[in-house]
């Protein structure tokens, strides 16, 4: 070995070991044009929703005739954190709530307007456009104590086996990602871009639909949207994402 | 090695859905005795297990399938299932793999007590019947390795 | 129908290839799907995609309801003048919804 190769091997081992993060958002788990399609702001058909939750938040509503704008002022001021730090405890029920409850919780309440559907177009659109504003930040869950019960909920369900199949989240998503469901590969579900347009859904969906889809892959009763499990769940998996960046909105296949 | 006596889940008239279950018996990891005493059809099980909403095997599973894209990789393969495994034991592992190893990815296929948050449309339901589970017994048992190329 | 994305190079030079690309918002239901009822859902699809540019039609499209949903559509022409693009979709019901951009050429 020349003179060279042996300072470079000396000064390598000399090198602190830096820990590597092997945790990896649904992104690295797909082909390059699906990641080219949500790079793209102009080709990411989650982004017309963003678009439709930007001309809602200044569209006044309800019998208030206010509108987001009214109180919220600018989004991306405004709004800009808010994503990344929910679920949180609402002060209002004094219970864990998730960022479209949130917003529907404002709708009828603050805004004196029908609430809207759950995975309903008015209500996506609306969350869309306000967890964009924190697109590229970390996920930081809220170090609030009251939100205890809900995460060992939440980490008690995500390793709970269930359905027909006998399957827990745990069990593919923690053991098995990177592996092959069919032709399927298994990310690390990480919550990193929801709302996200998904190209099997042709639309833009929420967290808890994914839930459904996996509950009644597995075939098992599904977790009511809105209801506390689908929102300690989400909470359990905020915590295992934390410090990741959100991408909202995301696609996925 | 644990031993475990089979049981009959009784039928009660008015749950109409429940289905009852053929007592087994577990012994020396493997259930010596057909669920249903009638031979497994090898073509019927080589159906069921390519069929992957019916028998789901190929989604975790590769095999002897060349004309199955796509197969999943969670799971070993299935060449030489007949020759690693007697017929009693590729049984149990159908009817409820948790018995040979608690961690285990695989579904149960003749069980409906215990599991959690079943589907409504899917409760009281073993995922395969007695039968079929015959038939993909009867089909695994014929792939021996074939050493001799 | 609702609107549509559209993305036109803010500048270019006379004589230049430049790609347009629109994403159009759209269910593009079949037709053939049934819905919780069980009843088949209406189709309800774009038919025709036309962009004139300063009035001159330079592409056009006919589309079928094999087409996702959400339809992605680029395609490429010649900067020739400044002025005016005008999309223009019509679905299966024969409603249009037009849409415009500017474009600067030097």
């Amino acid at each position: 070995m020349n003179r060279l190769a042996c300072l470079v091997l000396i000064i390598g081992t000399a090198l602190p070991a830096v820990a590597q993060d092997a945790r990896k958002s649904g992104f690295d788990f797909m082909g390059p044009d699906t990641q080219a399609m949500q790079k793209d702001d102009l080709a990411n058909p989650g982004m017309l929703s963003v678009l439709e939750g930007e001309a809602l938040w200044k569209a006044n509503a309800g019998t208030s005739q206010k509108s987001c704008a009214s109180c919220h002022g600018d989004a991306a001021q405004s709004m800009k954190g808010v994503a990344a730090r929910y679920p949180a405890f609402d002060e209002t029920t004094q219970a864990p709530l998730d960022l479209a409850g949130r917003i529907l919780q404002c709708r009828t309440e603050r805004q004196a307007a029908p609430a809207p559907q759950r995975e309903g177009r008015e209500l996506l659109a609306l969350t869309s456009y306000v967890a964009h504003q924190s697109r590229d930040l970390p996920i930081a869950p809220p170090k609030d104590a009251r939100l205890t019960a809900a995460r060992a909920q939440g980490a008690a369900l995500y390793s709970t086996r269930m359905g027909q199949l006998n399957f827990s989240c745990a069990q593919c998503h923690d053991d098995n990602a990177g592996g092959h469901l069919g032709a399927a590969p298994i990310p690390q579900s990480h919550p990193t871009g929801y709302p996200l347009y998904r190209l099997e859904w042709q639309a833009l969906g929420s967290l808890q639909r994914r839930f459904r889809n996996c509950l009644s892959g597995m075939r098992a009763e599904p977790i009511a949207a809105g209801s506390q499990d689908a929102i300690a769940l989400e909470l359990f998996l905020m915590d295992r994402a934390a410090g990741m960046r959100l991408e909202t909105p995301a696609v996925r296949p | 090695m644990w031993r475990a006596v089979g049981f009959i889940a009784v039928l009660v008239s008015a749950q109409a859905q429940a289905q009852a279950l053929v007592p087994y018996r577990i012994e020396n990891g493997a259930i010596a005795q057909s669920l249903t005493g009638v031979k497994g059809d090898t073509a019927k099980g080589r159906a069921i297990v390519v069929e992957r909403q019916k028998g789901l095997c190929l989604l975790c599973h590769s095999g002897p399938f060349p004309e199955e894209r796509f197969q999943g990789d969670l799971a070993p393969s299935l060449v030489g299932t007949g020759s690693r495994l007697s017929e009693g034991e590729i049984r149990l592992r159908m009817v409820d793999s948790t018995k040979v190893n608690e961690k285990t990815i695989m579904p149960p296929y003749y069980k409906t007590e215990g599991l959690e948050r079943v589907a409504a449309n899917y409760k009281g339901k073993t995922l395969l019947s007695a039968q079929e589970i015959e038939d993909v017994i009867a089909f695994l048992v014929t792939l021996k390795d074939d050493t001799q190329k | 129908m609702a609107r549509a994305l559209i993305n036109v190079p803010q500048k270019s030079k006379r004589g230049e290839i430049i790609e347009i690309k629109t994403l159009m918002s759209h269910p593009m239901e079949t037709g053939f799907r049934p819905g919780m009822d069980g009843q088949l859902i209406p189709r309800d699809i774009i038919e025709k995609f036309v962009c004139t540019y300063n009035g001159e039609v330079v592409f056009s499209a006919q589309l079928h309801p094999a087409i996702t949903a959400n339809p992605f559509i680029s395609f490429t022409t010649i900067a020739t003048d400044s002025g005016t693009l005008v999309f223009s979709w019509t679905d299966n019901k024969g409603e249009t919804q037009v849409q415009t951009a500017s474009i600067q050429v030097e």
